[in-house]
């Protein structure tokens, strides 16, 4: 650049400053008000959207999806479809190292590669359309970072579509703008970059919605997240309740394992004693939960010894066990585990029998246990699953679980015992059987709404 | 009384002059646009104020920093709120400091003699990044986990020094206690003291040469 | 004219950018204060009856040793404190019983009873307080701090009403 050309530069941004403003107040009021936009923006998000839980970092959960922040998706979205070029898609770190090693480096020596004083855009048709397709691309990118690029039936139309906007465009429209920039003249030159720039985005965002249109990202199954100690109290119960009762019982104080498959007889002590509260830290709680200690025969349990718990999990059943049999302990209040039921009031599946399976049942009535292959964990089970199906009718007061769990077995022509009172060491509350007497009488409603309808709520009527 | 008070620091401190330097400057006509490099600033004080509040509870060790957080969350007043605004503050400032980047090419306010302010500008736009990948990290939980465990891997990717730099990056061959406390103390300390003096550097020579104006057809 | 009304204008912005740093600072600071001086607010309140063991494997008219622990949640961390005391029944008559902390008033090390002193010593500063718990001699400034309210059960432990100050 000669010394003409900066001076006259500097000669225009002068005549400029002399018809401007002042910093202050001028300016300083347009980012005042901008940063107090800003300011309120961040209060309404973390007022009401407010920061996901999520459990603890289990360096042991070979299962977890891995994902980088969503402003790298973008680089992580276009790595998973570089991966996809033959040959060359093996060489990960051209993707991952050299174009965006290239890419900063250009980005950081622009002003020496742009050397042209030229600042409208009408004069800048080249830069400004490689950097709006890179724009397109870096937004598009993100967009579809969730959607699965896979090749079977089912996601081959759609992985094409990602492979093409995603690559494929961007690459031509890049060597498009470049020959037009160094074959053609002038106004041919920029008419033939805006059409490919302009051409190419519109298609990368098309593209990108057909694919949000046609695949449905795989929806991620939601983690609980236990908050406050009640919930972290109620969590952990729901989990003994599931994976513990049936040998340490549903108070811990079993000395002598009965019932149990394999496991008949073996001695354990009551671990809601205080030999084991006063003297295990909960570490050591967490420890033998998670690696079991297989010489007394107790099976592993955690994620990281091949068990089906995470770390959060396990933290819960340690919070459960300190605060509800730990005398030094106070139990914090605790919600019910379902609403009371109000006179003439239906209970539903999701607000009462779900909660009540979960503690009482789902330990023995789920995937892998002896059960007769009635499984309890889901509406549909419920009602259709098990070798003596069904065990509920809809307005039957016979049915086979109601007889259960009201201490009546279930016997064959011989009188042999086929199916034990449940659940088979305890009985249960006079009103949890209540909730299920009348959920059966009034036809098993699976939702709220489905009660409602079929309630008749005795209510005094004012007047 | 005030007026001599006001003339025996004006004597000593030079009040008026950083008055004309800083803030009674002439600048081309304004745009909305142009907020968006204060915007940045503001950001990134906001983010400090706020992660410095959350280090009084956090703790940066693999055993007690979800904990810390949990408490922060649930336990603290107004914990939710400072650990809010710092978590949206950061996707905030991602999105603005790009927005600002992208504006500035755009209008090729990067051209002479903007040149070293655009190139300071870019390692801020990093050094923004560092920031959130380093954060990422520090509540301890599934999310944050793996995206550190991917994202270092994909920096260990590299040919040749790939190892090294990933060991570096973990202080060690596995995502540990040790990468914690590394990623804290660069998120707290290194790289915010390198942005507080590239930003520096960038306001300083923002001030020597102006606001670039909009650019108009002889331009 | 136009002058004094572009003055005015000025003169508006400034006050409003000032008024925007002020909404700003008031709505980030009152919470902040809050979120730093909350610990001065609030008291973890702590109460409970505490067995300390059966009545009658306490010999009457002589001081026997109890100790009971307590966790406190803080924060996240829950620590075990020890708490430890003398009980002294003066008669067959369940409501006759003294009942002292063992913490020394003077600096809270732990007083033991000293059969042939007859008296409570405290090995820190050789203080002494007496069977009933007060100062005979030494630094301390009151004498050992009862547990007053306590009751037997129909097991028959004797149960403390503990309160943490």
């Amino acid at each position: 650049m000669n010394e003409e050309t900066k001076k006259k530069i500097n000669q225009k941004y002068e005549h400029k400053l002399a018809h401007g403003e002042r910093f202050w107040p001028d300016s300083l009021y347009k980012d005042a008000v901008v940063a107090l936009g800003i300011f309120l923006l961040l209060i309404l998000l973390a007022t009401f959207v407010g920061v996901p839980g999520e459990p603890k970092a289990d360096p042991s959960d070979a299962t977890y999806v891995p994902r980088p922040e969503w402003y790298f998706l973008f680089l992580f979205k276009f790595l998973a479809i570089y991966g996809q070029i033959p040959v060359l898609g093996r060489i990960e770190w051209i993707a991952a190292v050299l174009i965006p090693g290239i890419f900063l480096i250009v980005l950081t020596l622009l002003p020496f590669i742009e050397k042209k004083p030229d600042r409208h855009y009408s004069k800048r048709v080249l830069p400004i359309s490689v950097m709006g397709i890179f724009v397109v691309s870096v937004v598009t990118l993100t967009l579809i970072a969730d959607h699965p690029l896979k090749w079977d039936a089912q996601y081959r139309l759609t992985s094409l579509l990602q492979v093409i906007s995603g690559l494929i465009i961007p690459t031509a429209a890049y060597l498009l703008l470049f020959l037009f920039s160094f074959l053609l003249k002038d106004q041919r030159a920029s008419q033939g970059m805006v059409l490919t720039a302009g051409l190419s985005g519109v298609l990368m965002v098309g593209l990108t919605a057909s694919v949000l249109f046609l695949a449905p990202v795989p929806e991620v199954e939601e983690v609980f997240v236990a908050n406050t100690l009640p919930d972290r109290v109620v969590a952990g119960q729901d989990l003994y309740s599931i994976h513990c009762v049936e040998c340490h019982g549903d108070d811990g104080s079993v000395t002598v394992i009965e019932g149990v498959e394999g496991l008949d007889g073996t001695v354990t002590s009551p671990i809601s004693g205080m030999d084991v509260l006063y003297t295990f830290t909960d570490a050591t709680i967490a420890n033998i939960i998670t690696y079991g200690q297989q010489d007394l025969g107790m099976p592993p349990f955690g994620k990281a010894a091949g068990g089906e718990l995470s770390v959060s999990e396990i933290d819960y059943i340690v919070t459960f066990m300190r605060y509800s049999w730990d005398d030094r302990f106070e139990m914090p209040e605790i919600p019910e585990l379902f609403p009371p039921l109000a006179e003439g009031e239906v209970p539903s599946y999701e607000v009462h029998i779900a909660p009540i399976a979960k503690r009482f049942c789902i330990s023995c009535h789920r995937e892998g246990k002896d059960n007769n292959n009635y499984l309890m964990t889901s509406y549909d089970e419920i009602i259709h699953s098990g070798d003596s199906a069904p065990n509920l009718v809809a307005g039957d007061a016979e049915s086979i679980l109601l007889k259960v769990i009201q201490e009546q077995n279930i016997l064959d022509e011989n009188g042999e015992e086929i199916i034990g009172v449940m659940p088979p060491k305890s009985v249960l509350k006079p009103d949890v059987v209540d909730v299920w007497v009348r959920w059966v009488m009034a036809g098993m409603p699976e939702t709220v709404d489905g009660a409602a309808a079929l309630s008749d709520i005795v209510e005094p009527v004012e007047r | 009384m005030w007026r001599k008070l006001y003339a025996w620091l004006e004597d000593r401190l030079g009040l008026e002059e950083i008055y004309k330097a800083t803030l009674d400057r002439p600048e081309p006509k304004g745009n909305w646009w142009n907020t968006l490099g204060s915007a940045s600033l503001f950001l990134f004080l906001l983010q400090g104020v706020t992660g410095i509040f959350l280090t009084v509870y956090y703790t940066p060790s693999p055993d007690h920093a979800y904990d810390s957080i949990q408490y922060i969350m649930n336990d603290v007043a107004f914990g939710w709120l400072i650990r809010g605004i710092h978590h949206w503050g950061s996707t905030l400032m991602v999105i603005v400091v790009f927005v600002h980047m992208v504006r500035v090419f755009v209008t090729a306010s990067y051209k002479y003699p903007r040149e070293l302010t655009w190139i300071f500008g870019v390692g801020l736009l990093l050094l923004t990044l560092g920031m959130g990948f380093t954060g990422y990290l520090l509540p301890w939980n599934q999310r944050s986990y793996w995206a550190t465990e991917v994202g270092t891997r994909i920096a260990g990717s590299v040919p040749l020094i790939g190892d090294s730099i990933l060991r570096v990056l973990r202080g060690g061959p596995d995502l540990s206690a040790l990468t914690l406390q590394r990623f804290f103390s660069g998120h707290i300390w290194i790289i915010p003291a390198l942005l507080a003096a590239v930003i520096g550097v960038h306001l300083y020579l923002v001030m020597r040469h102006g606001e670039s104006h909009f650019p108009d057809k002889d331009d | 004219m136009t002058s004094s009304n572009r003055m005015s204008r000025r003169d508006f912005i400034k006050v409003t950018i000032g008024a925007i740093g002020g909404v700003m600072g008031v709505l980030l600071g009152v919470p902040v204060v809050g979120y730093l001086l909350q610990p001065a607010f609030r008291k973890q309140a702590a109460e409970a009856w505490i067995p300390i063991g059966k009545l009658e494997a306490f010999t009457i008219g002589i001081p026997s040793p109890f100790s009971f622990t307590r966790t406190k949640v803080n924060g996240w961390e829950r620590t075990a404190t020890s708490y430890g005391g003398f009980v002294l029944r003066r008669s067959e008559d369940p409501k006759e019983i003294l009942i002292l902390s063992s913490r020394c008033t003077h600096l809270s090390c732990r007083v033991n009873w000293n059969e042939a002193a007859q008296g409570y010593l405290c090995p820190c500063h050789d203080a002494k307080f007496s069977i009933e718990g007060e100062v005979l001699s030494g630094p301390p400034p009151e004498p050992l701090e009862r547990y007053n309210e306590f009751k037997v059960d129909e097991d028959g432990n004797l149960l403390i009403f503990f309160e943490e100050a």
